[in-house]
């Protein structure tokens, strides 16, 4: 037998990582004054969560043409995909090699590097009634906002809705739900009419905490959901948690081909089912609302449509709130270019360059007051967009606002529900077991 | 010189680093003895994790070892040299082929709706064994593990090729002209004759079957619910998804001690069971 020896051992790659950590971590050093005046010189670095087509482009072209502007200055691009990023960015922490400005996500995923000392206060620069800020909605600058300061540069929102072919539910003469009882019973006479109700995958596990996560707000009353998220006030034994769970399992066994084994299916996989014209309904963030659209997709932008995942009839949390949440980028606060990175990130998010990265083929709506117009953003983006300001709160991913232990409990139990090896008590035993551990 | 600073100086850190708590973010650690070993015991992903390079290892001595042997034997005992020279290539082509590649080759042959596997089955009236293989906890191992077989099965095969091409002919001509069958010789002659190579094979595949990693994050990355964790895959997570690095040195001094258990078989068994001919 064969073995590939470059991951193992197993220890060797564990202690050197932690080795680094010890090189690199925690050593004192000088806070980055954002706000002193940017020299144009030398190299910045940004990570950012673009890699692949079509958004690898964006970043690529700022860089060329902020170098253009700014000739003494290299900008070096590390791209990663959704997937990669997280590996990368603990790699990189771990290491103390974090770049001049890297992607974060809102939530505990943020506050982990605010916390940690290495993201740089950008509060003189991007609060609210300043120069930069003034760009922004406030809701956007807020998701970044820790003890009254502010940390991040938003840079799109992003929201997560069931996006429908508008001529499957003609074909199988069905409305689009109100409530998420009608949702189940729209998935009989769409299967009848020969789609797949609901396309679903689950095989990396967080596509099933975006549907949890919705019904979480749906059912579980806010001020116990948010308490929920720190564990230090954690119970985790609200009602609306089992009903959720249960309402989740009975989707997927009604609406989806897969059923229980939906976790050996690919999150793309079901984007394109719905994009192919085989899938009635897909759940997905606006950022991907341009690509089940794309040129050669069977589904066109007039016959796509969305609407928020139904809410249960009589639920007891808030019917109004969409899941989702800006995501940006933090300055590393021991940057010693700190200003220049600054500079850069107003440079990425003045309006003109808002509004490329909300148009075709980006389709990520920028948080840029005014960048997401009919104009500029397709129908969908735009109306998804609209819904977002428009919730009453915006829930952010359950694998990003909980601790890692408990999102990692959460990922676990998601799967078992839909394998049906766990009830939904026994997920809920795992995730406060999880939860005390955290504490 | 390279080698303490690269093997072991690692090696020792990582030891160093399982009695820590460690926080990547703010770089900080604390000393807590033995806790992260004591996790260990009450884990129940760790020693289904365990579990799961065990029947990994049990499996590819099976296929891998036995199963390779006997192939190799009767390819080795075919007449025409053509044939043999075909076959072995043949069988050898996977090994050719990466883990990772070979891991999205067999997850999208397991697709439960669009893989080859489900409609192969109904298309020889089967359709009632079609499952979703990597996507339920009853199957999810045993499909990755039957990859691996796949994937690994040909070089083993070559290995013994070489071992039994090494045993003089004369012998088998003897135990032909005494009257003694293929099944016989098999057993009596090239069985015994192989034993170095046998043991080697054994102690490099059980050494393997405890480094497994690239085909479970490929196919599964150690899920549903955990049920394809293996020590690699939940090393990686703790440390990279939960945080927990303290922990993940922990995992990986196991794996250390397992493999280097074996390491030490190996070493022993190679000196001990030298065939001359």
């Amino acid at each position: 037998m064969r073995r590939n020896r470059t991951i193992p051992l197993a220890a060797t790659a564990a202690a050197a990582l932690i080795a680094l950590t010890a090189c690199g971590g925690g050593a004192a050093e000088p806070a980055a004054d954002v706000t002193a005046e940017p020299v144009y010189e030398g190299k910045l670095s940004l990570l950012t969560k673009f890699a692949g087509e079509p958004l690898e482009t964006y970043f690529d072209d700022l860089a060329t043409a902020y170098e253009a502007e700014h000739p003494e200055v290299e900008i070096e691009l590390i791209q990663e995909t959704d997937q990669s990023i997280k590996d990368k960015t603990k790699t990189l922490t771990a290491s103390g090699a974090l770049p001049d400005v890297y992607f974060t996500w809102a939530g505990d995923w943020a506050e982990n590097f605010v916390g940690g000392g290495l993201a740089a206060d950008l509060t003189d620069l991007i609060a609210p009634g300043t120069e930069w800020g003034d760009r922004f909605g406030k809701a956007s600058l807020s998701a970044f906002e820790y003890d009254g300061k502010f940390y991040g540069v938003p840079l799109y929102n992003n929201g997560k809705f069931m996006g429908y072919s508008k001529a499957a539910f003609a074909e199988a003469g069905v409305e689009v739900p109100t409530n998420f009882d009608e949702l189940i019973d729209s998935c009989g006479p769409l299967r009848e009419a020969g789609y797949e109700p609901i396309a679903f995958g689950n095989k990396d596990g967080w596509p099933a905490l975006h549907y949890l996560q919705q019904l979480f707000a749906y059912n579980v009353p806010s001020d116990v959901l948010h308490a929920d998220f720190d564990p230090e006030t954690a119970e985790w034994t609200d009602p609306g948690y089992v009903r959720s769970l249960e309402q989740f399992k009975t989707l997927v066994n009604e609406c989806t081909d897969s059923g229980s084994g939906t976790n050996g299916v690919l999150y793309t996989t079901a984007q394109e089912a719905l994009a192919g014209g085989r899938a009635a309904m897909y759940y997905q963030e606006v950022l991907e609302f341009d690509t089940v659209t794309v040129e050669d997709a069977k589904l066109s932008t007039e016959d796509f449509g969305i609407f928020p995942l139904p809410a249960p009839a009589d639920a007891a949390g808030d019917p109004n709130a969409v899941e989702g949440s800006p995501e940006g980028y933090l300055i590393n606060a021991k940057s010693p270019q700190a200003a220049l990175a600054a500079d850069f990130m107003k440079f990425v998010t003045e309006p003109e360059n808002a509004k490329t990265l909300s148009s075709s083929p980006y389709g990520q709506p920028s948080t840029v007051i005014g960048a997401v117009t009919e104009e500029t953003s397709s129908k969908a983006v735009f109306e998804g967009i609209t819904q977002v300001n428009e919730a009453s709160q915006l829930v952010v991913w359950l694998d990003t606002i909980t601790v890692p232990e408990v999102a990692d409990a959460w990922l676990a139990g998601g799967e078992a529900i839909i394998s049906g090896s766990s009830t939904p008590e026994e997920v809920l035993e795992s995730v406060r077991a999880a939860n005390a551990d955290a504490k | 010189m390279l080698l303490a600073v690269f093997v072991y100086l690692p090696l020792a850190q990582n030891l160093a680093f399982s009695t820590q708590e460690w926080d990547i973010y703010s770089g900080t650690s604390e000393f807590v003895g033995l806790e992260n070993y004591e996790k260990l015991l009450g884990d129940a992903v760790f020693w289904s994790a365990l579990a799961n390079n065990g029947l990994y290892a049990l499996l590819s001595i099976a296929f891998q070892v036995a199963g390779a042997l006997v192939l190799a034997a009767m390819i080795e005992s075919l007449r025409s040299m053509r044939w043999r020279k075909a076959l072995r290539a043949i069988y050898f082509v996977p090994s050719a082929i990466s883990l990772t590649v070979a891991g999205l080759l067999f997850y999208f042959i397991y697709e439960p709706n669009l893989g080859m596997l489900n409609h192969l089955l109904e298309a020889v009236g089967l359709g009632a064994l079609t499952q979703p293989w990597l996507g339920q906890e009853s199957t999810a191992m045993v499909g990755i593990i039957a990859m691996s077989q796949w994937q690994g099965f040909g070089y083993s095969t070559l290995l013994f090729a070489v071992a039994i091409q090494r045993i003089p002919s004369e012998l088998y001509e003897a135990a032909a002209i005494d009257g003694i069958g293929p099944v016989r010789r098999f057993l009596h002659v090239t069985v015994p004759l192989v034993r170095e190579m046998t043991g080697l094979m054994v102690i490099v595949t059980i050494s393997g079957a405890f480094q497994v990693f690239n085909e479970v994050m490929v196919m599964t990355s150690g899920g549903p619910n955990n049920s394809t964790q293996v020590l690699a895959t939940w090393l990686y997570r703790s440390g990279f998804v939960r945080n927990d690095f303290g922990y993940a040195a922990a995992i990986a001094t196991v794996i250390f001690v397992v493999t280097l258990i074996v390491a030490l078989g190996q070493l022993w068994y190679t000196k001990r069971r030298r065939v001359d001919f």
